[in-house]
Parts: C-alpha cells; sequence; structure tokens
C-alpha cells in the first residue's frame, strides 16, 4: 500500500486524477446545462475522450526515469498496470453519464477511442516523452472531431476518432494504435527526458 | 536585436510551431472537405479562415508551451533576480512567436494559391483584408497562449486550452444566436465555410474583427508580460474596450458575410475583340477554355430564328435573390469550376450554352424543363447530348432528343422555335411534347 502510494505520487496521480473528474464534470454540465437533448454529440464524447486521455498523458512519466531504471522491480508489470488503469478510468468516467441528463455514448465509440488514443500517446510518450506525447493525438483528433469523412476508405482511417462505433477501419486503427502504444510502452518505457523538465510538469 | 532574435528563434517552439501550423493548414486546404477555393482568390482567403477551426486552438497550445518554458526549466526565480525588465526580457519570444505564425498561415495561403496561379486573376482589397485578420486571429491566439502558459505552467495546460479554444470556435454560434453578427464578431471562422463565386467580406465585418483580434493580442502580450497582479488585472482592460468597440463598428445584421456579394467580381469581362461572349470577373481566367465552345454556340444558335446572339455567364446568386441582366439577346450559362480550377464539364459547356437560349426570363418558375431545354440545344448542334450528367433531367433530354430527331426536319425546327418562344413569355407548361414527363 505504500508503496502504491508513493508510485501514483510520483506519477502525479494526485493532481491527475482529480483533473480528469474535473474535466469530465465540466464538459458533462456544458452538454446539461446548454442542450436540449440527452444524447451528448459525438464531436463532444471525442473531445471528452481527448481531454481525459491528455490529462492522463501527464502521468506516464516519472521525476526521475534513469534513476527508477536502476530499482529491481519489474517495471513492465506496472506499466502495464498503470495503463489499464488509465483506460479504465476514462471509460467508466464517460459511462458513468448513462442515464444522466447528458449521456456519454455509445459505448463502443467511448472504449474504441480510448483504447486508441491511449495507446496513442502511450507511444509518444515511448517515442518523445510523455512531455511532447500529447502533439499528435491532439492535432489528430481536432482534425477528426471538425473535418470527418466516411468516404472513402483513407478517410474513415484518417478520420478513425469520429467514425461510427461499427465501423472496422476505424476499430483495426485503434486497435493497432492500442497494440504499439501497449507494446512500446510497457517494454521500455517513457522517453528519457532531462529530470528538471518532467520534475514539476 | 537581430542576434537576440535569431537565438530565440533557434531555442524556442517557433520554427516546431510554424512548420505544424504550415503543413496542417496546407493539408486541410486540399483535403478536409474537397478543394472549396477553385473560383479564385477570394475563395482561398476565406477557406484559409474557416480552417482557423483547426489552426487557432493549436496556436493556443503552441503559445502555451512555450509560455511555460522558464517553469520547465525551473528558471523562474533565476530570472526574477535580474535587473531587466521582464517587458523586455519577453520581447524576443513574443515576436518570434507572432512570426511564426504568420508565416505559417502566409505559407499555407502560398501553398493554395499555386493551386489558383493558372486560372484566377481577380484578386480584389478585401482578400488581403480577409487575410490579415486571419494573421491577426493567430498572433492573438499564440500570444494569449503565452499569457496562459506562464500564468498556468503545467503540463495538460496546452492541450487543455487547444480543447477549450475548438470548443468556444464551436459554441460561439450556439451561444449567440439568432444574433448572428454578435458570432462573427468573436469567431474569425463564422460563415467562412463554402463561399460563392462571387462572395465577399464586407470592410467594416474585417475592420470589427480586426478590433476585437486586436485587442485580445494585446492583451495577450500585457498578460504575458506583467509581472504582478495588477498589471495582469489591468491587462483584462483592453479586450473589454475591444469587444465594446467590435461590437459597435459590426454592422448589426442577418448573414452579413454569406449575404455579401462583390459587384466588382460579377461584372462581366468580354473576349478580347469578340464582345459577344463575356465572363464575369472573377471567372475571366477561364475565357481561353470556354471560348472554342461559346463560339462554337454562337455559331449554332445562329440558325435559329431571332436567336440569341451573345454568350454571357449566368451571374445569378440567391442569397440574396440577384438576377443577372437580362436580354433575349444573350444566351445565359452558368459557370462552375471544379476541383482542378479548371472548367467544371468542359464538354458540356456548348450544349449548355446553346441551351442558355431556352430559359426564361429571371424568377420565371414555368421555364420550359431542363431536359427539353438541352433537347432542343442538342438537336440543334446536331448530337446526342451526353447522359452522363446529373441524372434524371439529362436522362430526359436523351429521350425528348430522339422523340425530335424522329420527327420530320421542319416539324422539329418548329417544336424548338416555338419552345424558345414560349420560354422568353414563360408560358406556363411549356415543353417540347405536351405529354412528356
Amino acid at each position: 500500500m505504500r508503496w502504491l502510494t508513493l508510485y501514483l505520487r510520483s506519477r502525479r496521480a494526485p493532481i491527475a486524477i482529480p483533473a480528469a473528474v474535473t474535466g469530465m464534470v465540466l464538459m458533462w454540465s456544458l452538454w446539461a446545462g446548454f442542450s436540449d437533448t440527452r444524447t451528448v454529440a459525438v464531436q463532444t464524447v471525442v473531445t471528452t475522450v481527448l481531454l481525459l486521455v491528455v490529462v492522463l498523458t501527464a502521468t506516464l512519466g516519472s521525476p526521475d526515469d534513469a534513476l527508477e531504471a536502476t530499482a529491481a522491480i519489474s517495471w513492465p508489470v506496472r506499466r502495464l498496470l498503470h495503463l489499464l488503469a488509465g483506460f479504465l478510468l476514462v471509460v467508466v468516467l464517460l459511462l458513468l453519464t448513462t442515464g444522466t441528463n447528458a449521456e456519454f455514448g455509445p459505448a463502443g465509440l467511448i472504449v474504441r477511442d480510448a483504447a486508441g488514443l491511449l495507446g496513442l500517446t502511450a507511444l509518444g510518450a515511448a517515442v518523445a516523452g510523455p512531455a511532447r506525447a500529447w502533439f499528435l493525438p491532439l492535432g489528430w483528433t481536432l482534425a477528426a472531431i471538425l473535418f470527418p469523412r466516411a468516404e472513402p476508405l483513407a478517410g474513415r482511417i484518417l478520420t478513425w476518432q469520429s467514425q461510427a462505433p461499427d465501423s472496422v477501419a476505424a476499430a483495426v486503427v485503434a486497435g493497432v494504435l492500442a497494440a504499439a502504444g501497449l507494446v512500446a510502452y510497457v517494454a521500455g518505457g517513457p522517453a528519457r527526458s532531462a529530470p528538471a523538465e518532467m520534475a514539476q510538469a | 536585436m537581430t542576434h537576440v532574435l535569431g537565438i530565440e528563434l533557434r531555442r524556442s517552439a517557433a520554427i516546431g510551431s510554424a512548420l505544424i501550423l504550415a503543413v496542417v493548414g496546407a493539408l486541410a486546404l486540399y483535403f478536409a472537405e474537397g478543394i472549396a477555393f477553385t473560383d479564385g482568390w477570394m475563395q482561398l482567403a476565406m477557406s484559409q479562415r474557416l480552417f482557423l477551426a483547426l489552426l487557432w486552438p493549436l496556436a493556443l497550445a503552441a503559445g502555451a508551451w512555450q509560455g511555460r518554458r522558464e517553469h520547465r526549466w525551473k528558471v523562474t526565480e533565476l530570472f526574477a533576480t535580474t535587473p531587466r525588465p521582464v517587458a523586455q526580457r519577453m520581447r524576443p519570444v513574443i515576436l518570434v512567436m507572432a512570426a511564426a505564425v504568420t508565416v505559417a498561415y502566409l505559407v499555407m495561403g502560398l501553398a493554395g494559391g499555386a493551386w489558383l496561379i493558372g486560372t484566377a486573376d481577380y484578386l480584389p482589397a478585401p482578400f488581403f483584408a480577409v487575410t490579415a485578420v486571419g494573421v491577426l486571429a493567430l498572433v492573438a491566439a499564440v500570444w494569449l497562449g503565452l499569457a496562459i502558459g506562464r500564468l498556468l505552467p503545467w503540463l495538460i495546460t496546452a492541450p487543455a486550452l487547444a480543447i477549450a479554444g475548438l470548443g468556444l470556435l464551436l459554441t460561439i454560434p450556439g451561444a449567440t444566436r439568432p444574433r448572428g453578427w454578435l458570432a462573427l464578431v468573436f469567431s474569425p471562422i463564422y460563415e467562412m465555410n463554402m463561399p460563392d463565386a462571387f462572395a465577399t467580406v464586407p470592410g467594416r465585418v474585417s475592420a470589427a474583427q480586426a478590433i476585437w483580434l486586436l485587442a485580445l493580442a494585446v492583451t495577450g502580450v500585457l498578460l504575458y508580460a506583467a509581472a504582478t497582479w495588477r498589471l495582469r488585472v489591468a491587462a483584462l482592460l483592453p479586450v473589454l474596450l475591444g469587444a465594446a468597440l467590435a461590437i459597435t463598428v459590426m454592422p448589426h445584421g442577418k448573414r452579413v458575410v454569406t449575404g455579401a456579394i462583390d459587384p466588382v467580381a460579377k461584372e462581366l469581362v468580354c473576349a478580347d475583340q469578340e464582345p459577344a461572349v463575356c465572363l464575369s470577373r472573377v471567372h475571366a481566367g477561364l475565357m481561353p477554355e470556354f471560348l472554342p465552345s461559346a463560339r462554337q454556340a454562337l455559331t449554332v444558335l445562329a440558325a435559329l430564328p431571332g436567336g440569341p446572339t451573345r454568350v454571357h455567364e449566368d451571374t445569378t446568386t440567391y442569397v440574396p435573390t440577384r438576377y443577372a441582366p437580362w436580354d433575349p439577346g444573350v444566351a445565359l450559362v452558368r459557370l462552375d469550376t471544379g476541383q482542378d480550377t479548371h472548367l467544371a464539364d468542359p464538354e458540356l459547356a456548348l450544349g449548355d450554352a446553346v441551351a442558355g437560349a431556352f430559359t426564361g426570363p429571371p424568377g420565371c418558375e414555368d421555364a420550359p424543363p431542363l431536359g427539353d431545354q438541352l433537347a432542343a440545344a442538342y438537336w440543334l448542334i446536331g448530337t446526342e447530348p451526353p447522359a452522363d450528367g446529373n441524372g434524371a433531367e439529362r436522362d430526359r433530354a436523351v429521350d425528348v432528343w430522339h422523340r425530335l430527331k424522329a420527327l420530320p426536319g421542319s416539324e422539329a425546327q418548329a417544336k424548338v422555335v416555338a419552345l424558345r418562344a414560349a420560354a422568353l413569355k414563360c408560358t406556363p407548361g411549356t415543353a417540347l411534347f405536351g405529354d412528356a414527363s
């Protein structure tokens, strides 16, 4: 238990988790307050997933990766659990709104986008470091939210975030990104950055 | 100062931000929704403004990422001990980031312009105003980002700010409804989608938007350079003044931009030594490819007694409804540009120009069906109408043309002449064959 507390603190979870909850509450109340319909628009759902994933990106690095690497601890297992916990947090937070005045859904889309975007940001963290990992998920998803293309197949692949949940192409892209991010981050961990850069991020 | 700027350029996020914005912008112009700016330069400027929906949030994020720098390297306290004023210390990064987004926006414009350079000639003054407002929007965004990134130096500030910026742009139209002009003040992307060939942005609209964005930019700079909370609160003054001023300058009407028409773009420009063929100024660059079809159409129409002797572009616009000048001696033809900025269907131009002889006067709701117009036109031309056009009316044209062809020559000629006469008078129920449907 003590180890877990220290781990969570080193990953800035005491800030990130409340930030994620605040973001979710904010998006929920904006929709509940200003919209006449209960079902939240797809753009808003995808934006919310993106926001939560971006918040969780900040937890993917530690204050001193080089120091951690020297510890006789099995990091891959912990990194795997970290990613799974982050994924569950995103999905559960969004699905908690079922039955309220602003229902975030459908579940298939939330699961797909959460997995894909979390994989993409984990991949970014493994390649470029957690501080820069959000670049690609943010830019890509903003474009996909604004200009979704259901035709042709390349459009479905490039704007997979906002496709209908039954789109096979979008599911495949999300699956590939999730798998790539999972493997890269679990096996390699975050890219080493100067300790000063991550210390107070 | 140049030396300092050079160092700042290399040390800051400026070059990366400029690259990302320029590439994203250029890709959006070509691939986001098809190419919507094939008519001319004004359409390019307006399309660029529309894609600020993507670039504006990214510029906010770029600014916030840069604004967090001192915090990231833990030098805030160290730098605070230097005797130089904060404003002086911030100046290089302010200038460099503004230059980065400006260059990115202009490069995006050049990338779009490369597509237009062969066909578009008409470069109206509002083009520069619309582009300048676009640049100002990005500068305001990046400076505001710098300020917020410095005030809230967290890792998630930049991406969260981008998401908030996008959310803001998307909610402004709904939040200000039914006062669309209010959205026009605060959102640089509002009413910029799918510009018509004769679209323009009134000068007062651009002026009001420039005032608002300038005020926002000034507030961003002041917030960024302010060292005390009193100064930070004072920095909000320009943005409030700017909002008030911009609201007074903005014309308080409906569809101020979508309903605006550029009369100069609509003016007819006739071919050299051939006053019988005229296109609107905005499409004048298409004359070389249109002229052969128009000449052939005039030759064909000479066989029609009392037929048109001139071919003009139909410059009718529908928001608001403004008909092209009408004259029985003129065959009006609509011109559309394809994705390659050239004539959309050059092989249909001849038939469409001849069919212009069978359209009714402006606002006529009883004009002959398009299929009959085309059938008569292609009977005059002497070839079968191409059926690969847009659906039912083109198919009908083929059907009617065959029936016309089956008639003896003089009888068919009489029918075609009667169709023209009825069209000119806008007689209800006019068709080549009464029972044709």
